[in-house]
């Protein structure tokens, strides 16, 4: 009864960590490093009570993109909304800085993410801060990596900051990434400030579309794990060089972000300081006829990062 | 000498006094206060319109803002607690006894006042009681309802969540009541008159147009595989085995997922046609796929869902719209029709227990009943046969002459043996039973009661009751279908077993389905924005459903 389909048909959002990696390397060619056979889980979440998983939420390992030698890490949405603890952020750190020796063509982080894990803060901050140091690493050593977002929980907290450091990213509609989650932002400010219940707020001032048009995401996928298989093989070829010219074009360019559209009170209206004619058709744009539309923006594309 | 017309002539006084705040029939916005004082009078009975769906808000804010020292002691008699100024005038005195239905949001505060004594409690109805009640000893001295649109006559226009509007007002405006409508605006002319004018007495403004709670709105995206295995044995071992064409689903993620399985598993069963054909449902947007695939024949509504209107205009084949094109829904008539006309009701509930009673009070929160116990109940008044309801009757008697043997109601109650955060659906004693104890309620709050229960699924299999022939059995029979809840690992392992062999008890792999065949990719929609394809662009989400 199973409807068999294409792969890499499959919807990116719906799929699991192992599913998506499966279909965006090259049929066959995945190798898990520290897969659940090993059983290497949290040490924390016994003293909550908390249910662990084999592989504690992320799934790492090798495989070839286009031919190509990649290292691969795939958060799981669904355990813990993909949450960082201390083995997971341990095993994201260890291929990262085995990036450096084995030197492959690219490191991808298929992120989907709520951020720390609350009942292992330290370690997982830890996790973050060593994350962001081991992807400076890499990519000073001319490795690209390439952050790829379209899952349920997004790209949040800690996750956010990661992605931050990476050379490229791709995200897809549904993908969100910020740092501090809408019901946090509600917490602390007030539903006038920011109402996490109006999901159509939340998607255009953290959604994919809008990271893609202010030039968050360099790339912006329909949701299927090819479409996204694509734009990784794209974003592998046109990473920008991490050096000082780069880190100085990025701090210009985030610099003129919050001068041009600080004091704008939705995204709607940076849409349309960006030049996009008709701001309030975006969110039910097509992906093609939006991919047509970043593409008509400047900004939305450059080499700073 | 008896004085026939006292009744009549207070009326008119009433309305005399409420002219001095209008011109004509048309009341200001800003006017509302003095109308009410003016109107009403301590000790009324009132209906302040306001279902599970839409809220005549801005005269409950208006009620609520009345001097508790001119308008007390007010009888309230609604079919829904649902805003917190339902609650506030029990708080300021402004109301004493509530004769009501359905208390979702405020199920918390209500049962907090229960316990406080600060409510005098007449009794939680379904539906179409209270509705018959308005009209035999709880008829309203005055109704506040809602609609759309009025004209300066009072003609009323309320737009596709008719619901409550047209019973309220009859029981009121031919027995004397007075009739006050809000709308959103005054017109030259409505659009289509669901209300008379000469029914309406005064016509208020309201600042905003008025609330409605897109109550029906699951999205499939929450969905769970769990959700979609509980699905599966119900279209097969159910919907299938009894030919269930006439039907109500309850708003559960679970009878969600059963919608979204018809265009897929369902028609991979070879099924359509011949079930799920005629609906008295609310319009889920779950339901879309299944009528864009040729599914449905028929819908009959209670109210409207935010967001379906534009859809339902244009497929009139399958709703009931009025000549203006937009739906014309009746609460009181659907439930009507989901009480005579369904051969299934199905749905979902907080806590079973052994003899099968079921309720979704629990200690805190008095949830009401809505419609739910009207249309999950047998009724004895049906006399016209179908294949399902004679298939059930026969099997609930086996003896006896056939001529003589009456159908049954099938009423099936879906549920996942763990509930919200892994509370047991499964319980040796109700919550409803405390709760009636701690406020003295005569009657415990049963939203279903056990004897008209037919079938129980859930993920470990489906309990056909009909064929249980004692208590023990029926017992057993739900404890071998209640997982490993505490009601579920009490079971007698050999009666378990034995009432397997007889099929009382079916296991998805009695029924030939592989747990493991229940994924989301089933789903002929996986989020709202499918169901927003599948509709053409037609169905147009509320915000919080949408992720783009």
């Amino acid at each position: 009864m199973r409807i068999v389909t294409d792969p890499g048909s499959q919807s990116w959002y719906e799929a699991s960590a192992r599913q998506r990696i499966a279909a965006l390397v090259d049929a066959g060619t995945f190798e898990e490093f520290l897969g659940p056979a090993e059983r290497a889980m949290s040490p924390h979440l016994p003293l909550f009570d908390l249910p662990r998983a084999f592989d504690d939420g992320i799934v790492v390992g090798r495989g070839k993109l286009d031919g190509r030698p990649v290292l691969v890490a795939a958060q799981e949405g669904r355990f813990m909304g993909g949450a960082f603890g201390e083995i997971h952020g341990a095993k994201l750190v260890g291929l990262l800085r085995a990036a450096i020796a084995s030197k492959p063509a690219a490191v991808l982080i298929l992120f989907d993410t709520g951020g720390v894990r609350l009942q292992e803060a330290n370690a997982g901050e830890t996790a973050i801060a060593e994350t962001m140091r081991a992807i400076v690493d890499a990519r000073a050593a001319g490795i690209p990596v390439i952050g790829l977002i379209g899952g349920r929980a997004g790209c949040y907290g800690g996750g956010g900051l990661i992605a931050g450091t990476c050379s490229r990213l791709a995200v897809s509609e549904s993908g969100r990434i910020s740092v501090s989650g809408p019901e946090v932002i509600e917490t602390n400010k007030g539903a006038e400030e920011f109402d996490s219940r109006d999901r159509a707020l939340v998607w255009r001032t953290m959604g994919g579309k809008h990271r893609r048009l202010t030039g968050a995401a360099d790339a912006y996928c329909a949701d299927t794990v090819a479409a996204f298989r694509e734009a990784a093989i794209t974003l592998v070829g046109t990473a920008p060089a991490f050096d000082l010219a780069t880190l100085e074009a990025e701090q210009a360019r985030l610099e003129a972000r919050v001068k041009r559209f600080g004091d704008c009170r939705d995204a709607t209206e940076i849409w349309a300081r960006l030049g996009v004619n008709d701001p309030d058709a975006v969110p039910a744009m097509t992906d093609a006829a939006f991919a047509k539309t970043a593409s008509s923006v400047t900004e939305a594309s450059h080499d700073a990062r | 000498m008896t004085d026939w017309r006292s009744e009549k002539m207070a009326r008119d006084a009433r309305i005399e006094a409420g002219r001095v705040h209008a011109q004509g029939k048309v009341v200001r916005g800003d006017a509302v206060v003095d109308l009410l004082e003016a109107v009403l009078k301590p000790g009324d009975r009132i209906c302040l319109e306001g279902d599970n769906q839409k809220q005549a808000d801005c005269l409950a804010r208006g009620l609520a803002a009345c001097d508790p020292t001119k308008i007390h002691d007010l009888h309230m008699v609604q079919s829904g607690i649902v805003l917190p100024e339902h609650l506030d005038v029990f708080e300021t005195g402004i109301a004493k006894r509530l004769d009501y239905s359905y208390s979702g949001p405020q199920g918390g505060r209500i049962a907090k006042m229960l316990y406080g004594g600060q409510i005098e409690l007449g009794a939680v109805h379904t539906y179409l009681e209270l509705f018959a009640r308005y009209f035999v000893d709880l008829t309203p001295n005055v109704a506040l309802i809602a609609g759309v649109s009025a004209d300066r006559d009072g003609n009323l226009y309320t737009g596709p969540n008719t619901e409550d509007t047209p019973t309220v007002v009859e029981a009121t405006a031919f027995k004397n009541g007075v009739v006050i409508a809000q709308v959103n605006e005054i017109v030259e002319r409505v659009p289509r008159v669901d209300i008379p004018g000469d029914r309406i007495d005064f016509v208020v403004e309201a600042d905003t147009p008025f609330y409605v709670e897109p109550l029906f709105t699951r999205d499939p995206a929450a969905m769970t595989e769990t959700q979609i295995l509980i699905a599966m044995m119900a279209i097969k071992g159910i919907y299938a085995e009894y030919g269930v064409r006439r039907l109500n689903h309850g708003i559960g993620f679970g009878t969600a997922a059963i919608e979204l399985l018809l265009p897929t598993y369902a028609e991979k069963l070879g099924l359509k046609g011949k079930i799920a054909t005629h609906w008295a449902l609310n319009p889920h947007p779950t339901l879309i796929p299944a009528i864009e695939s040729g599914w449905v024949k028929q819908v009959h509504c209670f109210g409207s869902e935010v967001g379906m209107d534009r859809y339902i205009r244009e497929r009139s084949d399958v709703f009931f719209t009025g000549g203006d094109g937009s739906l014309r829904s009746n609460r009181a008539f659907c439930q009507t029709a989901g009480l005579y006309a369904c051969d299934m009701f199905i749905g979902a509930t907080l806590q079973i227990d052994l003899a099968g009673h079921s309720s979704t009070v629990t200690q805190n929160r008095v949830a009401g009943f809505g419609g739910a116990p009207n249309m999950g109940s047998d009724p004895h008044g049906r006399r016209h046969p179908s294949d399902a309801w004679m298939k059930a009757g026969h099997e609930a008697e086996i003896v006896g002459d056939p001529a003589l043997m009456r159908g049954r109601k099938l009423v099936v109650q879906l549920v996942e043996t763990f509930g919200d955060k892994l509370v047991p659906t499964f319980v040796e004693k109700l919550d409803a039973l405390e709760l009636a104890k701690k406020t003295g309620l005569q009657l415990a709050p049963v939203m279903i009661y056990g004897d008209d229960v037919t079938h129980i699924v859930t993920e470990e299999g489906i309990a056909n009751l009909l064929l249980c022939r004692n208590a023990d059995e029926r017992e057993q029979a739900i404890r071998g279908v209640a997982g490993y809840t505490e009601v579920g690992r009490g079971r007698d392992r050999a009666m378990v077993q034995h009432l397997r062999e007889r099929g009382v008890i079916r296991r998805p792999e009695d029924l030939g389905i592989e747990p493991l065949d229940a994924d989301r990719s089933l789903l002929a929609a996986k989020s709202i924005k499918d169901l927003v394809h599948w509709s053409g662009g037609l169905y147009e989400p509320p915000a919080r459903f949408r992720n783009w």
